[in-house]
């Protein structure tokens, strides 16, 4: 990654500007992976400055600012406190603790890597986003569609609801990428997402479903998570092995919240 | 660009280019002890604490350092030598390559830690990677420092 101009704008408005009138300028998160591209920018725009690295807790909701490190996510105990160690758990792998302390949550968000655990694991939140200029966004809307791409990612919201958190990975050595993550919750219904496929983590609807309609039904619902995504291959490991191992994790994962 | 830069609490200017990361000002100024080594944010070797905390310097951009303090191990003076004794005294030192990176690292641990085990140090120390000690001999001495057996 190269670019010609550094800018560090006083406030989220000015950032904005720029981002929307320089077709080829990029705001800068952590830059960990941006920096591993050989791409050259006209502008890179650095909110470093602008208080976006903090967790608020307030009435029903945490907040996370978009600058937040993802070790301090690790580590939170506000976050701990909510979801156990769901969201630790997706955090704990990646690389080193010196890259996560560099690496942020927004840069994580907004990239859509398929690689990224986090990504797995807030899906199974009651989740939100707050951009500059498209306000409040589901994380899931987000996610699924690239309709929002040229945007400030402000903070990230999620709902304080007491339940059941469980997440499951595997992965060939510790601090490389997962081949397979699946994070389950259970408060007010159970949701399921498989990531690392290696596309972006996605929602279970049908084994979600069928599990809902019957806590028994575990077996089937995680066996039915093979066929309800699509498994690929990267040089981690053959879309067959993935396929094979989902529903064990899947499983694993539900008996854990419906303990 | 020029960038007042806070290493070891002396500040020093420098001319930088706005994409420069953080590793290369350092080397250029003089503080060899920052290693390059994979440049991809993988093996650690090239780690500094910021504001206490250990971060790869070949992925933090420079121009965002300002302000802030950076700690090679050259900083760490004789809160170093504890650490590299212990080590050394196992036999693990051999090219010592990664051995700045995992001082500084070490020292962020031991701040860190409330309760140290050998699982908690492994999982701290994940982030730098050793090509040829096998990281026995560096834990040995690692656990000494943190006063765990």
């Amino acid at each position: 990654m190269r670019f010609e101009k550094f800018l560090q704008p006083d406030n989220l408005k000015a950032a904005l500007k720029i981002l929307k009138t320089d077709s080829n300028s990029v705001i800068l998160g952590g830059t960990t992976f941006l920096r591993l591209s050989d791409k050259k920018y006209s502008t890179g725009i650095d909110l470093s400055n602008l208080d976006l690295d903090y967790i608020k807790e307030n009435n029903d909701q945490i907040e996370i600012g978009a600058y937040t490190h993802l070790r301090t996510i690790e580590t939170n105990p506000i976050i701990n406190k909510y979801f156990g160690d769901l969201l630790p758990k997706s955090l704990e792998n990646l690389i080193g603790i010196q890259f996560r302390n560099n690496a942020t949550i927004g840069g994580a968000i907004f990239g859509r890597l398929g690689f990224t655990e986090i990504i797995t694991a807030l899906l199974v939140l009651d989740c939100e986003l707050e951009f500059e200029e498209n306000g409040l966004v589901p994380f899931s809307e987000f996610i699924s569609n690239w309709k929002i791409k040229r945007d400030i990612l402000k903070k990230i919201i999620i709902k304080k609801n007491r339940g059941k958190y469980s997440y499951k990975m595997m992965r060939n050595s510790s601090s490389d990428f997962a081949i397979l993550s699946v994070a389950v919750s259970n408060f007010d219904g159970i949701k399921i997402a498989v990531g690392t496929r290696p596309s972006i983590a996605k929602l279970s609807v049908k084994a979600a479903q069928l599990i809902n309609s019957d806590n028994k039904n575990i077996d089937e619902a995680a066996n039915l998570i093979a066929d309800e995504f699509k498994f690929g291959k990267d040089l981690r490991a053959e879309g067959k092995y993935r396929k094979m191992i989902a529903p064990v994790l899947v499983k694993r994962a539900l008996q854990e919240v419906l303990k | 660009m020029i960038l007042k830069l806070n290493i070891n609490n002396k500040f020093y200017n420098t001319n930088i280019d706005g994409d420069e990361f953080l590793l290369d000002v350092l080397r250029k100024i003089g503080f060899k002890s920052v290693k390059k080594g994979c440049d991809t944010g993988t093996c650690g070797v090239c780690s500094v604490l910021i504001n206490g905390r250990p971060t790869l310097s070949c992925q933090f951009l420079a121009a965002r350092a300002q302000g802030l303090k950076i700690t090679t191990v050259e900083g760490l003076g004789k809160k170093a030598d504890k650490i590299v004794e212990l080590i050394v005294s196992e036999g693990a030192d051999q090219c010592g390559y990664c051995g700045p990176s995992l001082v500084l690292t070490t020292y962020a641990m031991k701040k860190e830690l409330k309760n140290p085990t050998i699982e908690k140090i492994n999982h701290y120390l994940t982030g730098n990677l050793c090509r040829c000690s096998g990281y026995e001999g560096q834990l040995r001495g690692i656990k000494k420092y943190m006063g765990v057996k």
